[in-house]
Protein backbone atom coordinates (compact mmCIF):
# COMPACT_ATOMS: atom_id res chain seq x y z
CA UNK A 1 0.00 0.00 0.00
CA UNK A 2 2.80 2.42 0.87
CA UNK A 3 5.88 0.93 -0.79
CA UNK A 4 6.41 2.32 -4.21
CA UNK A 5 9.47 2.34 -6.41
CA UNK A 6 11.35 5.62 -6.39
CA UNK A 7 11.23 5.70 -10.17
CA UNK A 8 7.52 6.35 -9.93
CA UNK A 9 8.00 9.47 -7.87
CA UNK A 10 7.35 12.23 -10.45
CA UNK A 11 3.85 11.18 -11.60
CA UNK A 12 2.85 10.46 -8.01
CA UNK A 13 2.03 14.09 -7.41
CA UNK A 14 -0.61 13.91 -10.10
CA UNK A 15 -2.29 10.92 -8.52
CA UNK A 16 -2.84 12.57 -5.17
CA UNK A 17 -6.52 12.93 -4.54
CA UNK A 18 -7.96 16.37 -4.00
CA UNK A 19 -7.76 17.34 -0.35
CA UNK A 20 -11.50 17.79 -0.03
CA UNK A 21 -12.20 14.26 -1.21
CA UNK A 22 -11.88 12.48 2.12
CA UNK A 23 -13.78 15.12 4.08
CA UNK A 24 -16.54 14.98 1.50
CA UNK A 25 -16.80 11.20 2.06
CA UNK A 26 -16.53 11.13 5.85
CA UNK A 27 -18.82 14.12 6.52
CA UNK A 28 -22.26 12.59 5.76
CA UNK A 29 -21.91 9.49 8.01
CA UNK A 30 -20.30 11.56 10.78
CA UNK A 31 -23.07 14.17 10.63
CA UNK A 32 -25.75 11.47 10.82
CA UNK A 33 -24.15 9.96 13.94
CA UNK A 34 -23.73 13.40 15.52
CA UNK A 35 -27.35 14.36 14.86
CA UNK A 36 -29.05 11.08 15.71
CA UNK A 37 -26.82 9.72 18.48
CA UNK A 38 -24.56 12.37 20.03
CA UNK A 39 -27.16 15.17 20.15
CA UNK A 40 -29.70 12.96 21.98
CA UNK A 41 -27.08 11.97 24.57
CA UNK A 42 -26.17 15.63 25.12
CA UNK A 43 -29.86 16.44 25.65
CA UNK A 44 -30.17 13.51 28.08
CA UNK A 45 -27.28 15.04 30.03
CA UNK A 46 -29.06 18.44 30.11
CA UNK A 47 -32.28 16.78 31.29
CA UNK A 48 -30.42 14.90 34.03
CA UNK A 49 -29.35 18.18 35.68
CA UNK A 50 -32.72 19.88 35.12
CA UNK A 51 -31.42 22.43 32.62
CA UNK A 52 -34.14 21.22 30.25
CA UNK A 53 -37.46 19.58 30.99
CA UNK A 54 -40.51 18.30 29.15
CA UNK A 55 -42.88 19.48 31.89
CA UNK A 56 -44.82 22.60 30.92
CA UNK A 57 -44.73 25.66 33.20
CA UNK A 58 -41.85 24.23 35.21
CA UNK A 59 -38.87 26.51 35.84
CA UNK A 60 -35.55 24.91 34.90
CA UNK A 61 -32.45 25.48 36.96
CA UNK A 62 -29.18 23.56 37.10
CA UNK A 63 -29.17 21.08 39.98
CA UNK A 64 -27.42 17.85 40.98
CA UNK A 65 -30.31 16.89 43.24
CA UNK A 66 -31.58 13.97 41.15
CA UNK A 67 -28.05 12.59 40.80
CA UNK A 68 -27.59 12.85 44.58
CA UNK A 69 -30.88 11.08 45.07
CA UNK A 70 -29.93 8.22 42.73
CA UNK A 71 -26.31 7.57 43.68
CA UNK A 72 -25.70 5.21 46.65
CA UNK A 73 -24.81 7.37 49.67
CA UNK A 74 -28.36 8.66 49.68
CA UNK A 75 -29.12 8.60 53.40
CA UNK A 76 -31.24 6.17 55.28
CA UNK A 77 -33.13 4.47 52.46
CA UNK A 78 -31.30 2.81 49.61
CA UNK A 79 -32.66 4.22 46.36
CA UNK A 80 -34.87 1.58 44.67
CA UNK A 81 -33.39 2.35 41.25
CA UNK A 82 -29.85 1.95 42.53
CA UNK A 83 -30.96 -1.37 44.01
CA UNK A 84 -32.42 -2.32 40.61
CA UNK A 85 -29.09 -1.40 39.00
CA UNK A 86 -27.22 -3.72 41.39
CA UNK A 87 -29.58 -6.66 40.72
CA UNK A 88 -29.31 -5.97 37.00
CA UNK A 89 -25.49 -5.98 37.07
CA UNK A 90 -25.44 -9.27 38.99
CA UNK A 91 -27.67 -10.87 36.33
CA UNK A 92 -25.49 -9.39 33.57
CA UNK A 93 -22.16 -10.54 35.01
CA UNK A 94 -23.41 -14.03 35.93
CA UNK A 95 -24.93 -14.54 32.46
CA UNK A 96 -21.75 -13.30 30.78
CA UNK A 97 -19.53 -15.63 32.83
CA UNK A 98 -21.73 -18.67 32.19
CA UNK A 99 -21.94 -17.82 28.47
CA UNK A 100 -18.15 -17.67 28.20
CA UNK A 101 -17.73 -20.94 30.08
CA UNK A 102 -20.31 -22.64 27.84
CA UNK A 103 -18.96 -21.14 24.61
CA UNK A 104 -15.33 -22.11 25.21
CA UNK A 105 -15.82 -25.86 24.57
CA UNK A 106 -17.90 -24.99 21.49
CA UNK A 107 -15.02 -22.95 20.08
CA UNK A 108 -12.53 -25.63 21.13
CA UNK A 109 -14.54 -28.29 19.32
CA UNK A 110 -14.77 -26.16 16.18
CA UNK A 111 -11.06 -25.33 16.15
CA UNK A 112 -9.52 -28.67 17.11
CA UNK A 113 -12.00 -31.46 16.38
CA UNK A 114 -14.05 -30.47 13.34
CA UNK A 115 -11.18 -29.69 11.05
CA UNK A 116 -12.69 -29.38 7.60
CA UNK A 117 -16.32 -28.65 8.38
CA UNK A 118 -15.60 -26.02 11.03
CA UNK A 119 -16.97 -23.02 9.14
CA UNK A 120 -20.15 -24.90 8.27
CA UNK A 121 -20.61 -25.92 11.91
CA UNK A 122 -19.88 -22.37 13.04
CA UNK A 123 -22.66 -21.18 10.74
CA UNK A 124 -24.91 -23.88 12.21
CA UNK A 125 -24.59 -22.47 15.74
CA UNK A 126 -24.63 -18.84 14.56
CA UNK A 127 -27.77 -19.10 12.39
CA UNK A 128 -30.23 -18.88 15.34
CA UNK A 129 -28.34 -15.78 16.50
CA UNK A 130 -29.27 -14.05 13.24
CA UNK A 131 -32.99 -14.67 13.59
CA UNK A 132 -35.12 -12.02 15.19
CA UNK A 133 -34.13 -11.36 18.80
CA UNK A 134 -37.73 -10.63 19.77
CA UNK A 135 -38.92 -13.87 18.17
CA UNK A 136 -36.38 -15.91 20.09
CA UNK A 137 -37.65 -14.40 23.34
CA UNK A 138 -41.25 -15.09 22.26
CA UNK A 139 -40.28 -18.69 21.42
CA UNK A 140 -38.91 -19.10 24.96
CA UNK A 141 -42.06 -17.58 26.42
CA UNK A 142 -44.03 -20.33 24.67
CA UNK A 143 -41.66 -22.92 26.16
CA UNK A 144 -41.60 -21.55 29.71
CA UNK A 145 -44.99 -20.00 30.45
CA UNK A 146 -47.31 -21.41 33.13
CA UNK A 147 -49.43 -23.24 30.57
CA UNK A 148 -46.51 -23.51 28.17
CA UNK A 149 -44.79 -26.39 26.46
CA UNK A 150 -42.47 -27.49 29.29
CA UNK A 151 -45.09 -27.36 32.06
CA UNK A 152 -47.80 -29.08 30.01
CA UNK A 153 -45.28 -31.73 28.94
CA UNK A 154 -44.51 -32.41 32.62
CA UNK A 155 -48.25 -32.73 33.34
CA UNK A 156 -48.67 -34.99 30.34
CA UNK A 157 -46.12 -37.49 31.56
CA UNK A 158 -47.41 -37.15 35.15
CA UNK A 159 -44.16 -35.81 36.56
CA UNK A 160 -46.15 -32.97 38.11
CA UNK A 161 -49.83 -32.79 38.91
CA UNK A 162 -52.01 -31.01 36.37
CA UNK A 163 -52.16 -27.24 36.73
CA UNK A 164 -49.12 -27.12 38.99
CA UNK A 165 -46.43 -25.30 37.01
CA UNK A 166 -42.82 -25.03 38.11
CA UNK A 167 -42.81 -21.70 39.98
CA UNK A 168 -39.32 -20.62 38.92
CA UNK A 169 -39.73 -21.47 35.24
CA UNK A 170 -40.96 -18.07 34.09
CA UNK A 171 -41.16 -14.49 35.42
CA UNK A 172 -38.05 -15.19 37.46
CA UNK A 173 -34.34 -14.39 37.42
CA UNK A 174 -33.87 -17.91 36.07
CA UNK A 175 -36.00 -17.27 32.98
CA UNK A 176 -34.37 -13.90 32.29
CA UNK A 177 -30.89 -15.40 32.70
CA UNK A 178 -31.70 -18.45 30.58
CA UNK A 179 -33.05 -16.42 27.66
CA UNK A 180 -30.15 -13.95 27.79
CA UNK A 181 -27.70 -16.87 27.87
CA UNK A 182 -29.49 -18.50 24.93
CA UNK A 183 -29.37 -15.28 22.93
CA UNK A 184 -25.67 -14.62 23.34
CA UNK A 185 -23.84 -17.94 23.72
CA UNK A 186 -23.30 -18.59 19.96
CA UNK A 187 -21.86 -15.11 19.50
CA UNK A 188 -19.39 -15.54 22.38
CA UNK A 189 -17.92 -18.58 20.67
CA UNK A 190 -16.77 -16.49 17.69
CA UNK A 191 -13.83 -14.49 19.14
CA UNK A 192 -12.62 -17.55 21.10
CA UNK A 193 -12.81 -19.69 17.95
CA UNK A 194 -10.88 -17.09 15.92
CA UNK A 195 -7.96 -17.19 18.38
CA UNK A 196 -7.95 -20.97 18.86
CA UNK A 197 -8.14 -21.52 15.12
CA UNK A 198 -5.06 -19.36 14.57
CA UNK A 199 -3.05 -21.04 17.34
CA UNK A 200 0.22 -22.46 16.03
CA UNK A 201 -0.04 -26.27 16.39
CA UNK A 202 3.74 -26.43 16.86
CA UNK A 203 3.36 -24.68 20.22
CA UNK A 204 1.13 -27.48 21.51
CA UNK A 205 3.46 -30.16 20.18
CA UNK A 206 6.46 -28.40 21.68
CA UNK A 207 4.75 -28.35 25.06
CA UNK A 208 4.05 -32.07 24.84
CA UNK A 209 7.57 -32.87 23.63
CA UNK A 210 8.76 -31.13 26.76
CA UNK A 211 6.68 -33.52 28.83
CA UNK A 212 3.43 -31.70 29.42
CA UNK A 213 0.22 -33.71 29.37
CA UNK A 214 -2.84 -32.54 27.48
CA UNK A 215 -4.31 -30.91 30.57
CA UNK A 216 -1.08 -29.07 31.37
CA UNK A 217 -0.72 -28.03 27.73
CA UNK A 218 -4.25 -26.65 27.82
CA UNK A 219 -3.83 -24.82 31.10
CA UNK A 220 -0.39 -23.37 30.40
CA UNK A 221 -0.38 -22.83 26.62
CA UNK A 222 -3.81 -22.93 24.96
CA UNK A 223 -5.84 -21.15 27.63
CA UNK A 224 -3.46 -18.22 28.20
CA UNK A 225 -3.10 -17.68 24.45
CA UNK A 226 -6.85 -17.67 23.92
CA UNK A 227 -7.51 -15.31 26.84
CA UNK A 228 -7.98 -12.19 24.65
CA UNK A 229 -10.75 -14.03 22.80
CA UNK A 230 -12.32 -15.09 26.11
CA UNK A 231 -12.34 -11.50 27.35
CA UNK A 232 -13.68 -10.21 24.01
CA UNK A 233 -16.48 -12.79 24.19
CA UNK A 234 -17.23 -11.80 27.78
CA UNK A 235 -17.54 -8.14 26.76
CA UNK A 236 -19.68 -9.08 23.74
CA UNK A 237 -22.36 -10.26 26.22
CA UNK A 238 -21.61 -7.84 29.04
CA UNK A 239 -22.16 -4.59 27.12
CA UNK A 240 -25.44 -5.31 25.33
CA UNK A 241 -26.87 -7.12 28.37
CA UNK A 242 -26.14 -4.13 30.62
CA UNK A 243 -28.78 -2.13 28.73
CA UNK A 244 -31.18 -5.02 28.22
CA UNK A 245 -34.92 -4.49 28.66
CA UNK A 246 -36.76 -6.67 26.12
CA UNK A 247 -36.12 -10.07 27.72
CA UNK A 248 -37.25 -9.00 31.24
CA UNK A 249 -40.30 -7.36 29.62
CA UNK A 250 -41.44 -10.69 28.19
CA UNK A 251 -40.17 -13.41 30.54
CA UNK A 252 -39.24 -11.43 33.66
CA UNK A 253 -41.35 -10.86 36.76
CA UNK A 254 -41.45 -7.91 39.17
CA UNK A 255 -38.30 -9.15 40.92
CA UNK A 256 -36.33 -9.74 37.74
CA UNK A 257 -36.76 -6.49 35.85
CA UNK A 258 -33.48 -4.98 34.76
CA UNK A 259 -32.08 -1.45 34.83
CA UNK A 260 -33.21 -0.84 31.24
CA UNK A 261 -36.80 -1.45 32.35
CA UNK A 262 -36.46 1.27 35.01
CA UNK A 263 -35.36 3.72 32.31
CA UNK A 264 -38.22 2.63 30.07
CA UNK A 265 -40.77 3.08 32.86
CA UNK A 266 -39.79 6.75 33.28
CA UNK A 267 -40.61 7.37 29.65
CA UNK A 268 -43.74 5.25 29.30
CA UNK A 269 -45.56 4.26 32.49
CA UNK A 270 -44.81 7.05 34.97
CA UNK A 271 -43.33 9.86 32.89
CA UNK A 272 -40.52 11.70 34.60
CA UNK A 273 -38.07 12.32 31.80
CA UNK A 274 -35.63 14.21 33.96
CA UNK A 275 -35.16 11.38 36.45
CA UNK A 276 -35.16 8.87 33.61
CA UNK A 277 -32.36 10.89 32.00
CA UNK A 278 -30.23 10.41 35.13
CA UNK A 279 -30.60 6.63 34.87
CA UNK A 280 -29.98 6.66 31.10
CA UNK A 281 -26.81 8.73 31.39
CA UNK A 282 -25.60 6.52 34.23
CA UNK A 283 -26.10 3.50 31.95
CA UNK A 284 -24.07 5.16 29.17
CA UNK A 285 -21.35 5.97 31.71
CA UNK A 286 -21.22 2.37 32.95
CA UNK A 287 -20.94 1.05 29.40
CA UNK A 288 -18.15 3.51 28.58
CA UNK A 289 -16.21 2.47 31.70
CA UNK A 290 -16.56 -1.16 30.59
CA UNK A 291 -15.25 -0.09 27.20
CA UNK A 292 -12.27 1.72 28.75
CA UNK A 293 -11.40 -1.33 30.85
CA UNK A 294 -11.90 -3.96 28.16
CA UNK A 295 -11.63 -1.87 24.98
CA UNK A 296 -8.10 -2.94 24.06
CA UNK A 297 -9.20 -6.57 23.84
CA UNK A 298 -11.96 -5.61 21.44
CA UNK A 299 -9.58 -3.37 19.51
CA UNK A 300 -7.05 -6.17 18.92
CA UNK A 301 -9.90 -8.37 17.84
CA UNK A 302 -11.13 -5.80 15.33
CA UNK A 303 -7.66 -5.05 14.06
CA UNK A 304 -6.96 -8.73 13.53
CA UNK A 305 -10.30 -9.22 11.80
CA UNK A 306 -9.44 -6.36 9.49
CA UNK A 307 -5.96 -7.45 8.56
CA UNK B 1 -4.76 -32.64 16.02
CA UNK B 2 -3.78 -35.06 18.72
CA UNK B 3 -1.87 -32.46 20.75
CA UNK B 4 -5.07 -30.61 21.65
CA UNK B 5 -7.65 -33.36 22.18
CA UNK B 6 -7.52 -37.05 22.94
CA UNK B 7 -10.01 -39.61 21.63
CA UNK B 8 -12.21 -39.38 24.73
CA UNK B 9 -12.01 -35.61 24.59
CA UNK B 10 -13.24 -35.67 21.01
CA UNK B 11 -16.27 -37.74 21.98
CA UNK B 12 -17.13 -35.53 24.96
CA UNK B 13 -16.66 -32.29 22.99
CA UNK B 14 -18.66 -33.66 20.06
CA UNK B 15 -21.49 -34.71 22.37
CA UNK B 16 -21.47 -31.32 24.07
CA UNK B 17 -21.52 -29.53 20.72
CA UNK B 18 -24.48 -31.67 19.63
CA UNK B 19 -26.37 -30.90 22.83
CA UNK B 20 -25.79 -27.17 22.41
CA UNK B 21 -27.06 -27.33 18.81
CA UNK B 22 -30.22 -29.03 20.14
CA UNK B 23 -30.55 -26.36 22.84
CA UNK B 24 -30.15 -23.58 20.25
CA UNK B 25 -32.72 -25.01 17.85
CA UNK B 26 -35.37 -26.46 20.20
CA UNK B 27 -37.21 -23.16 20.87
CA UNK B 28 -37.24 -22.36 17.15
CA UNK B 29 -38.46 -25.82 16.17
CA UNK B 30 -41.14 -25.63 18.89
CA UNK B 31 -42.24 -22.26 17.48
CA UNK B 32 -42.61 -23.80 14.01
CA UNK B 33 -44.43 -26.90 15.32
CA UNK B 34 -46.94 -24.86 17.32
CA UNK B 35 -47.61 -22.60 14.35
CA UNK B 36 -49.55 -25.61 13.01
CA UNK B 37 -51.28 -26.39 16.33
CA UNK B 38 -55.07 -26.40 16.25
CA UNK B 39 -55.57 -24.47 19.51
CA UNK B 40 -55.33 -20.95 20.87
CA UNK B 41 -52.76 -21.82 23.52
CA UNK B 42 -49.43 -23.39 22.58
CA UNK B 43 -49.51 -26.32 25.02
CA UNK B 44 -49.16 -30.10 25.07
CA UNK B 45 -50.83 -32.41 24.15
CA UNK B 46 -50.75 -31.28 20.54
CA UNK B 47 -54.28 -30.47 19.35
CA UNK B 48 -53.94 -31.51 15.73
CA UNK B 49 -52.58 -30.06 12.54
CA UNK B 50 -53.96 -26.88 10.98
CA UNK B 51 -52.81 -24.12 8.66
CA UNK B 52 -55.62 -21.79 9.71
CA UNK B 53 -53.35 -19.48 11.75
CA UNK B 54 -51.37 -18.68 8.62
CA UNK B 55 -54.59 -17.78 6.80
CA UNK B 56 -55.73 -15.75 9.80
CA UNK B 57 -52.38 -13.96 10.00
CA UNK B 58 -52.30 -13.00 6.35
CA UNK B 59 -55.89 -11.80 6.31
CA UNK B 60 -55.21 -9.63 9.37
CA UNK B 61 -54.60 -6.24 7.77
CA UNK B 62 -53.03 -4.81 10.93
CA UNK B 63 -50.43 -7.53 10.77
CA UNK B 64 -49.76 -7.39 7.03
CA UNK B 65 -49.68 -3.59 7.26
CA UNK B 66 -47.01 -3.76 9.98
CA UNK B 67 -45.09 -6.30 7.92
CA UNK B 68 -45.12 -4.08 4.82
CA UNK B 69 -44.14 -1.04 6.89
CA UNK B 70 -41.17 -2.90 8.33
CA UNK B 71 -40.14 -4.25 4.94
CA UNK B 72 -40.05 -0.75 3.43
CA UNK B 73 -38.23 0.62 6.45
CA UNK B 74 -35.69 -2.21 6.26
CA UNK B 75 -35.16 -1.73 2.50
CA UNK B 76 -34.58 2.00 2.89
CA UNK B 77 -32.31 1.32 5.86
CA UNK B 78 -30.30 -1.29 3.95
CA UNK B 79 -29.75 1.16 1.09
CA UNK B 80 -29.06 4.27 3.18
CA UNK B 81 -26.81 2.63 5.78
CA UNK B 82 -24.80 0.81 3.09
CA UNK B 83 -24.37 4.02 1.08
CA UNK B 84 -23.13 5.89 4.15
CA UNK B 85 -21.06 2.83 5.08
CA UNK B 86 -19.26 2.83 1.71
CA UNK B 87 -18.52 6.55 2.02
CA UNK B 88 -17.14 6.09 5.54
CA UNK B 89 -15.18 2.97 4.61
CA UNK B 90 -13.58 4.67 1.59
CA UNK B 91 -12.51 7.60 3.74
CA UNK B 92 -11.27 5.35 6.56
CA UNK B 93 -9.15 3.12 4.31
CA UNK B 94 -7.75 6.05 2.33
CA UNK B 95 -4.16 7.09 2.70
CA UNK B 96 -4.68 10.33 4.52
CA UNK B 97 -7.58 11.38 6.67
CA UNK B 98 -7.55 14.17 9.21
CA UNK B 99 -8.42 12.87 12.74
CA UNK B 100 -8.97 9.34 11.43
CA UNK B 101 -9.16 7.67 14.86
CA UNK B 102 -11.71 10.21 16.10
CA UNK B 103 -14.04 9.50 13.19
CA UNK B 104 -13.53 5.75 13.49
CA UNK B 105 -14.42 5.80 17.19
CA UNK B 106 -17.43 8.02 16.59
CA UNK B 107 -18.78 5.87 13.75
CA UNK B 108 -18.36 2.62 15.73
CA UNK B 109 -19.86 4.10 18.91
CA UNK B 110 -23.46 3.04 18.10
CA UNK B 111 -22.28 -0.57 18.64
CA UNK B 112 -22.06 0.02 22.39
CA UNK B 113 -24.61 2.74 23.19
CA UNK B 114 -27.67 0.88 24.59
CA UNK B 115 -30.62 1.10 22.19
CA UNK B 116 -32.92 2.11 25.04
CA UNK B 117 -30.76 5.19 25.67
CA UNK B 118 -30.70 6.06 21.97
CA UNK B 119 -34.48 5.62 21.83
CA UNK B 120 -35.30 7.89 24.79
CA UNK B 121 -32.69 10.41 23.62
CA UNK B 122 -34.42 10.60 20.27
CA UNK B 123 -37.78 10.98 22.02
CA UNK B 124 -36.34 13.99 23.87
CA UNK B 125 -34.82 15.51 20.71
CA UNK B 126 -38.09 15.16 18.83
CA UNK B 127 -39.95 16.76 21.72
CA UNK B 128 -37.47 19.67 21.88
CA UNK B 129 -37.82 20.28 18.15
CA UNK B 130 -41.60 20.23 18.46
CA UNK B 131 -42.06 17.26 16.12
CA UNK B 132 -44.16 14.13 16.56
CA UNK B 133 -42.85 10.57 16.69
CA UNK B 134 -42.70 9.21 13.14
CA UNK B 135 -41.43 6.37 11.02
CA UNK B 136 -38.79 8.78 9.65
CA UNK B 137 -37.38 9.02 13.17
CA UNK B 138 -37.37 5.20 13.40
CA UNK B 139 -35.48 5.08 10.09
CA UNK B 140 -32.93 7.63 11.33
CA UNK B 141 -32.34 5.55 14.45
CA UNK B 142 -31.99 2.37 12.42
CA UNK B 143 -29.48 3.97 10.05
CA UNK B 144 -27.28 4.98 12.98
CA UNK B 145 -27.31 1.55 14.62
CA UNK B 146 -26.71 -0.22 11.27
CA UNK B 147 -23.87 2.03 10.12
CA UNK B 148 -21.08 0.37 12.18
CA UNK B 149 -22.05 -3.07 10.86
CA UNK B 150 -21.98 -1.78 7.29
CA UNK B 151 -18.53 -0.25 7.88
CA UNK B 152 -17.21 -3.43 9.53
CA UNK B 153 -18.31 -5.48 6.51
CA UNK B 154 -17.02 -3.11 3.82
CA UNK B 155 -13.67 -1.99 5.32
CA UNK B 156 -12.03 -5.47 5.33
CA UNK B 157 -13.07 -5.98 1.71
CA UNK B 158 -11.60 -2.61 0.68
CA UNK B 159 -8.36 -3.52 2.48
CA UNK B 160 -7.97 -6.69 0.42
CA UNK B 161 -8.14 -4.77 -2.87
CA UNK B 162 -4.89 -4.24 -4.71
CA UNK B 163 -4.54 -0.48 -4.86
CA UNK B 164 -2.47 -0.71 -8.02
CA UNK B 165 -5.61 -1.63 -9.99
CA UNK B 166 -7.24 1.65 -8.98
CA UNK B 167 -4.02 3.53 -9.77
CA UNK B 168 -3.88 1.83 -13.16
CA UNK B 169 -7.38 3.16 -13.87
CA UNK B 170 -6.22 6.66 -12.96
CA UNK B 171 -3.09 6.32 -15.10
CA UNK B 172 -5.38 5.41 -17.97
CA UNK B 173 -7.22 8.68 -17.50
CA UNK B 174 -10.11 7.86 -15.17
CA UNK B 175 -10.94 10.48 -12.56
CA UNK B 176 -11.71 9.51 -8.93
CA UNK B 177 -15.41 8.98 -9.56
CA UNK B 178 -14.94 6.86 -12.68
CA UNK B 179 -12.15 4.85 -11.07
CA UNK B 180 -14.48 4.11 -8.16
CA UNK B 181 -17.52 3.26 -10.29
CA UNK B 182 -15.67 1.14 -12.86
CA UNK B 183 -13.01 -0.55 -10.71
CA UNK B 184 -13.60 -0.41 -6.96
CA UNK B 185 -17.38 -0.72 -6.91
CA UNK B 186 -17.67 -3.97 -8.92
CA UNK B 187 -15.00 -5.53 -6.68
CA UNK B 188 -16.82 -4.69 -3.43
CA UNK B 189 -20.25 -5.83 -4.63
CA UNK B 190 -20.19 -8.99 -2.43
CA UNK B 191 -19.46 -6.88 0.67
CA UNK B 192 -22.15 -4.40 -0.35
CA UNK B 193 -24.72 -7.19 -0.65
CA UNK B 194 -23.71 -8.53 2.77
CA UNK B 195 -23.96 -5.03 4.22
CA UNK B 196 -27.40 -4.40 2.71
CA UNK B 197 -28.66 -7.77 3.98
CA UNK B 198 -27.28 -7.23 7.49
CA UNK B 199 -28.70 -3.69 7.68
CA UNK B 200 -32.05 -4.94 6.34
CA UNK B 201 -32.18 -7.57 9.10
CA UNK B 202 -31.16 -5.13 11.85
CA UNK B 203 -33.98 -2.76 10.93
CA UNK B 204 -36.54 -5.49 10.32
CA UNK B 205 -35.97 -6.98 13.80
CA UNK B 206 -35.40 -3.83 15.79
CA UNK B 207 -37.81 -3.36 18.68
CA UNK B 208 -36.40 -0.88 21.22
CA UNK B 209 -36.19 2.22 19.03
CA UNK B 210 -39.36 1.42 17.08
CA UNK B 211 -41.37 0.84 20.27
CA UNK B 212 -40.62 4.41 21.38
CA UNK B 213 -40.74 6.20 18.04
CA UNK B 214 -43.26 4.43 15.79
CA UNK B 215 -46.56 6.34 15.89
CA UNK B 216 -49.32 4.42 17.77
CA UNK B 217 -51.40 3.87 14.63
CA UNK B 218 -48.55 2.51 12.53
CA UNK B 219 -46.50 -0.05 14.46
CA UNK B 220 -43.55 -1.79 12.83
CA UNK B 221 -43.69 -5.57 12.69
CA UNK B 222 -41.69 -6.23 15.93
CA UNK B 223 -43.86 -3.70 17.79
CA UNK B 224 -46.95 -5.48 16.49
CA UNK B 225 -45.48 -8.86 17.51
CA UNK B 226 -44.89 -7.59 21.01
CA UNK B 227 -48.42 -6.28 21.39
CA UNK B 228 -49.65 -9.57 19.90
CA UNK B 229 -48.03 -11.57 22.72
CA UNK B 230 -50.17 -9.61 25.17
CA UNK B 231 -53.41 -10.39 23.31
CA UNK B 232 -54.32 -14.12 23.62
CA UNK B 233 -56.54 -13.97 20.51
CA UNK B 234 -53.59 -12.76 18.45
CA UNK B 235 -50.95 -15.11 19.86
CA UNK B 236 -51.47 -17.98 17.36
CA UNK B 237 -51.06 -15.51 14.48
CA UNK B 238 -47.90 -14.14 16.08
CA UNK B 239 -46.54 -17.68 16.33
CA UNK B 240 -47.46 -18.49 12.71
CA UNK B 241 -45.81 -15.36 11.39
CA UNK B 242 -42.85 -15.91 13.70
CA UNK B 243 -42.38 -19.40 12.30
CA UNK B 244 -42.25 -18.05 8.75
CA UNK B 245 -39.78 -15.32 9.69
CA UNK B 246 -37.50 -17.73 11.60
CA UNK B 247 -37.36 -20.23 8.74
CA UNK B 248 -36.93 -17.47 6.18
CA UNK B 249 -34.12 -15.72 8.07
CA UNK B 250 -32.18 -18.94 8.63
CA UNK B 251 -32.46 -19.72 4.91
CA UNK B 252 -31.36 -16.16 4.15
CA UNK B 253 -28.33 -16.35 6.47
CA UNK B 254 -27.17 -19.64 4.97
CA UNK B 255 -27.82 -18.50 1.38
CA UNK B 256 -26.08 -15.19 2.04
CA UNK B 257 -23.01 -16.87 3.46
CA UNK B 258 -22.78 -19.44 0.67
CA UNK B 259 -23.26 -16.87 -2.11
CA UNK B 260 -20.71 -14.50 -0.56
CA UNK B 261 -18.12 -17.30 -0.47
CA UNK B 262 -18.86 -18.29 -4.05
CA UNK B 263 -18.76 -14.69 -5.31
CA UNK B 264 -15.53 -13.83 -3.52
CA UNK B 265 -13.90 -17.02 -4.75
CA UNK B 266 -14.89 -16.12 -8.30
CA UNK B 267 -13.64 -12.55 -7.94
CA UNK B 268 -10.38 -13.75 -6.44
CA UNK B 269 -9.45 -15.75 -9.53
Amino acid sequence: MTDRPIAEAPPRRLRLRPRGGRAFLIAPPVLVVLAVMVAPIVLIALYSVDVKTNLPFTPTKFTWSMWKDFLPPSGKFPNPFWHRFEISMVITVVVSLIAVAAAYPLAYFLAFVSRRSRYTLLLLILAPFFTSYLLRVIAWKIMLSNHGVINTALWDIHLRSHGDGLPWLIYSKFSVGLVLFYSWVPFVAVPIFVLLDRLDPNLLEAAQDLGAGRVTTFLRVTLPLSLPGVIAGFVFVLIPTTGEFITPLLVGGPGSQMFGNSIQSFFQDTPNWNYGAVLALWLVGVVFVMLLVFGRFLATDLREANS
Amino acid sequence: MSAAVGRLGKVILGGYFGLMVVFLYVPLVVLVIFAFNNAYIPALPYSGFTTKWFHAAFSNTDLTGALKRSAWLALLNGAAASLLGVAAALAMTGRRLFLRSVWTTLLLLPLVVPYIVLAIGMVIVIHQLGYQASLTAVLAGHIVISLPYSILVIVPRLRTLDESIVEAARDLGADNVRAFLLVTLPLIVPALISSALICFTISFDEFAIASFLAPPGSPTYPVFLYSGTRTPALEPQVIALGAIVVVFSIVLVVAGDVSRRVLERRLAT
